[in-house]
């Protein structure tokens, strides 16, 4: 297995405020790899400056794709290197159709053919998109969005794709059914790291995890171990 | 008379729906307003001029070169200076004062290269005028109607049917997004500033040889596209045109049945009715809670 991705002792400051403070993070290729923790942990920076859509002059540290530093690239260009981002809240281009926003996925890639086999395959994976292929974005419920959203980045067909929060706001069936969709994308090998609050459905899906606490990792282990780690299930989980 | 009128109200319909076409493409793009669109229109004419008579190229071959050269002004003016200030935090509004900046001193720098005189084009087609329905009309008049109409569908086209316009749409409605898409967005955000300066120069070199070559050809029409603008729906394209086309025929038809006196009067309270009865524009745009 080779290393898709690491941090290396990353920080990240908004201005003065220092949100991240010298986290160490790998993912390997194959694996799916979960970041959990509170509100306001530095989960979503951390995320966002891997892609990079934070502004790059609050970054400290390293953070290698494929072995390569990638810190001072702009979000465009992480992309075109295969790390894909389902972003927080969804952010779906709510005026364009929903064939739009997932031809919008697939705008670096030349060979039509392929982008629109890909486009079946996730029409497959998430039925309901293609009942809807026409309609705006915007018209979709948040569900729905969250499918667009995931489809939307697996077009890009990224080496790791990463979530961030893909529960947030949707009602636990629609929850149930997105998380059996990323561990379909798991089994199709695409690799991935995901943020997100609901601990106990996240150490139920992933092979590792981190659990991140007010800008620092304070554990590191594998999913197994930390669901049965007290102080992961006295924070985490509401287990007394 | 009414058809002339008619015809006159187009032309310059016309030409403030390509500059609110400008106003709304800026905005879409980056959330300003940018009020050095009349000015570039004036280049735009003095270029065209330039080319034309001066250097003898042909008229397309000038209208191409001038779209080009306002096409980079556009695109140079983000990149140093709008993207520059808004990275340094500045507020919107004083990104807004600094185009009105920019504005007076692409103003002087005319003046400077060109001086104050009134210059006029050559004529430009072999036949002066045509006859339609009796009476006589300018071919430049003509051609200038047709011209803005291409190159508004064709914006309107590249827009919506191309890979790139749909990405510039994209990075529009959320930026971050796109860019997470594989969307260069400061790219398009350049372009989009870059299209609206040459959909204004555009609409100098037609409307120079109407008009004649001033130096301040474009103030007035910058302003009065801005209000077409919000009488569209700021923001909306199509409401851009038909705002635009509104304002051009009102104003023509106030000032050939009443009195030139009262045009600009009667065209600003147009804008005040719209705003107070409807803010959204034709096109029910929600610029302002968006």
């Amino acid at each position: 297995m080779s290393r898709l991705l690491e941090l290396k002792d990353f920080h990240y400051s908004y201005g003065n405020i220092h949100v991240v403070k010298g986290i160490d993070l790998y993912v390997d290729e194959g694996e799916i790899i979960t970041l959990i923790g509170a509100n306001g942990a530095g989960k979503t920076t951390t995320m966002q400056s891997i892609s990079g859509l934070t502004a790059a002059g609050g970054v400290r540290g390293e953070i290698l794709f494929e072995g390569k530093p990638i810190q001072k690239h702009s979000g465009h260009e992480i992309t075109k290197r295969g790390l894909c981002q389902v972003l927080e809240g969804r952010h779906i281009f709510s005026q364009l159709t929903v064939l739009e926003n997932l031809e919008t996925g697939a705008y670096l890639r030349k060979n039509k053919k392929e982008v629109r086999a890909d486009i079946q395959r996730m029409y497959k994976l998430f039925p309901r998109l293609e009942e809807r292929k026409d309609q705006m974005g915007g018209t979709l419920s948040g569900g729905e969005q969250q499918m667009l959203a995931i489809a939307r980045a697996m077009v890009a067909k990224p080496k790791l794709l990463l979530l961030d929060e893909p529960s947030l706001g949707l009602a636990p069936l629609i929850v149930k059914e997105i998380f059996e969709a990323i561990k379909a994308i798991r089994e199709t090998g695409t690799t991935i790291l995901f943020v997100e609050q609901n601990s106990k459905i996240a150490l139920n899906t992933a092979d590792r995890g981190y659990v991140m606490q007010t800008g620092e990792i304070i554990l590191h282990d594998t999913c197994e171990n930390l669901m049965n780690n007290e102080q992961v299930q006295k924070a985490y989980m509401g287990v007394d | 008379m009414l058809l002339q009128i008619l015809v006159s109200g187009f032309v310059l319909g016309c030409v403030y729906g390509l500059i609110a076409l400008g106003y709304s493409l800026i905005y879409k793009s980056s959330g300003l307003m940018n009020f050095v669109q009349g000015d570039v229109l004036t280049l735009g004419a003095f270029l065209g001029y330039t080319f034309f008579s001066v250097l003898g190229m042909p008229y397309w071959l000038a209208l191409i070169c001038t779209i080009a050269v306002a096409f980079a002004f556009g695109m140079c003016m983000e990149r140093f200076v709008i993207r520059k200030l808004l990275s340094r935090g500045v507020l919107a509004i004083y990104i807004v004062l600094a185009t009105i900046a920019i504005q007076y001193i692409l103003q002087n720098t005319i003046q400077a290269i060109w001086s104050t005189k009134m210059l006029s084009y050559p004529q430009i087609f072999s036949i002066p005028s045509v006859k339609i329905g009796g009476v006589m009309v300018q071919c430049e008049s003509i051609f200038c109607i047709i011209m803005s109409f291409l190159s508004m569908f064709g914006l309107q086209a590249f827009m919506k049917y191309t890979r790139f316009g749909t990405a510039m749409r994209a990075s529009a409605m959320d930026a971050k997004a796109a860019q997470a898409c594989g969307i260069n967005t400061s790219l398009s955000t350049g372009i989009s500033w870059g299209l609206a300066a040459g959909m204004a120069a555009l609409a100098g070199i037609l409307l120079g040889p109407i008009y004649g070559v001033f130096i301040m050809l474009g103030s007035t029409i910058g302003r009065k596209g801005f209000a077409a603008a919000i009488m569209g729906g700021y923001g909306n394209m199509y409401g851009a045109i038909l705002g635009g086309i509104l304002l051009g025929v009102v104003e023509t038809m106030v000032a050939g049945y009443l009195s030139s006196t009262y045009k600009d009067m009667i065209a600003y309270a147009l804008l005040l009715l719209f705003l107070f009865v409807k803010p959204t524009g034709i096109f029910n745009e929600r610029a302002i809670t968006e």
